[in-house]
């Protein structure tokens, strides 16, 4: 059982967006959305996180319609991270809080965590202020932190060095594999896309082109 | 021009020397006005971080209602609770009338579409976005309030201040339902307009110089926080 969209129109202001008649997005695998500036690459992550629900057709997980259940294993890292007025570690320590882990649980994850994708030295300083580079490392630590099954990415390093796109781009995959969670993860970078993913999708025009 | 200097002096002195009448009104205006802020704020701030956030059907004419309702007249507030609260009105039986509760339920009831309009608005400017960060990471809707509020916080506390500073200065409200009785419900407004129509200068230009006090330094509270941002 995959994560299965069909039928799946969405308008803005009587615009098509998106016409995906079928699409069949492998579990426990990395796929990569490709595809030029407004084609409609973040809209359809919109949709399958649960953000959009203003769309007609069908999106479903292991063969149910998405639900609360599967929203809560779920995150969406957004293009532009938006990061808490509060400090680095408290960011990473939010959805953690959520899920009531106890407070010396939470430190052992986090630290391990920030240590892995070398971010220790900026844990006190304001999320809000930190660079590109910092805030993509930040969210990304931020949505693994609670270990969803169904980890959604939106250009996850764009506009960075090269040397935090490695760091990032191996954080996705040790995700995977440990977790054995589904990825998806629009890029602008056909090379990262070949790089990291086991299936790419290419959209134009808000369909699926082969 | 001499009495003007007059009053002035004549007004520092009774400031100095904590003359008693003066500042019985001093804190009862203080203690109205913070209690009316306080729960006009507990109320609109949440509902109108949800209402901003919220997409519902009349969306636009509700924000429009809101907007003209921040600018209701305060005697007309004053009225409407006087007619209530009067002895032959629904609600006379509780003999409120003429007290210092009555006055707050007035008050609070004129700041709070100020404080729910500005609340509201700033939500809907820049709530959804915050709204989606917790939604992704699994919070559920009043996690997400509590959320949009932290973030927030100081534009919210410039939200409450500008409320408290329209529930201090306002006049017509408090003088209706409170009657400004002298160590009862007399309150810096309403004792500035009396003061001064007998002539009493020296106490209207005291407690006129206290309200600016007050005025100033929660701006400059506000003022403050801003800069810390
Ligand atoms: N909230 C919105 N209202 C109206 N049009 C939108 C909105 N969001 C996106 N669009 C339009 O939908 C199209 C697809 O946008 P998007 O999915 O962000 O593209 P991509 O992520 O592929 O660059 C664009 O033409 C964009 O202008
Ligand atoms: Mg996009």
């Amino acid at each position: 059982m995959d994560l299965c969209i069909s039928k799946l129109r969405k308008y803005y202001h009587n615009k098509r967006i998106l016409d995906v008649d079928y699409l069949n997005i492998k579990k426990e695998k990395i796929t990569g959305i490709i595809g030029d500036n407004g084609v409609g690459k973040s809209t359809l992550l919109n949709i399958i996180s649960g953000l959009d629900k203003k769309y007609q057709g069908v999106v479903s997980y292991d063969g149910k319609k998405l639900d609360r259940e599967i929203y809560k294993n779920m995150t969406l890292v957004f293009q532009r991270p938006r990061l808490f007025k509060r400090s680095v570690y408290e960011n990473i320590e939010y959805p953690l809080k959520l899920r009531k882990v106890n407070k010396i649980k939470r430190k052992k994850i986090i630290e391990k965590i920030i240590k892995r994708l070398k971010i220790s030295d900026i844990k006190d300083n304001k999320g809000h202020l930190l660079s590109g580079g910092e805030s993509q490392k930040v969210a990304l630590a931020r949505a693994i932190v609670f270990k969803p099954k169904l980890l959604l990415l939106d250009e996850p390093t764009s506009n960075i060095d090269d040397k935090s796109t490695k760091l990032i781009e191996s954080e996705i995959l040790r995700y995977k594999e440990k977790e054995n969670a589904t990825v998806i993860i629009i890029t602008h970078n056909k090379k990262q896309a070949e790089r990291i993913c086991d299936e790419i999708i290419t959209i134009d025009n808000g369909k699926v082109v082969l | 021009m001499d009495y003007i200097l007059k009053g002035f002096i004549e007004a520092l002195k009774l400031l100095v020397t904590l003359d008693k009448e003066v500042y019985k009104i001093i804190f009862l205006s203080l203690f109205i006005s913070s209690i009316s802020t306080i729960i006009a704020s507990l109320i609109s701030i949440p509902l109108g971080v949800f209402l901003g956030i919220k997409e519902f059907k009349y969306k636009s004419i509700f924000s429009r209602v809101l907007f003209t309702l921040m600018s209701t007249p305060s005697v007309i507030v004053g009225l409407v609770i006087a007619i209530l609260l009067s002895r032959r009105g629904p609600f006379g039986f509780l003999q409120l009338l003429y007290t210092p509760t009555a006055m707050i339920i007035a008050q609070t009831l004129l700041v709070f579409p100020l404080c729910m309009g500005l609340t509201y608005n700033l939500s809907k400017n820049r709530g959804k976005k915050i709204d989606n960060v917790g939604l992704t990471l699994g919070a559920n809707l009043f996690e997400r309030i509590f959320l949009i509020i932290r973030e927030l916080k100081l534009d919210l506390i410039i939200n409450i201040v500008t409320t408290f500073s329209r529930a201090i200065s306002e006049v017509g409200a408090v003088m209706i339902v409170g009657g400004n009785i002298k160590n009862h419900t007399r309150v810096i407004t309403t004792s500035i307009a009396m003061f001064n129509s007998m002539g009493d200068y020296k106490k209207a230009i005291a407690l006129g110089l206290v309200l600016l006090l007050i005025s100033f330094t929660v701006n400059s509270v506000v003022y403050s926080y801003n800069q810390e941002d």
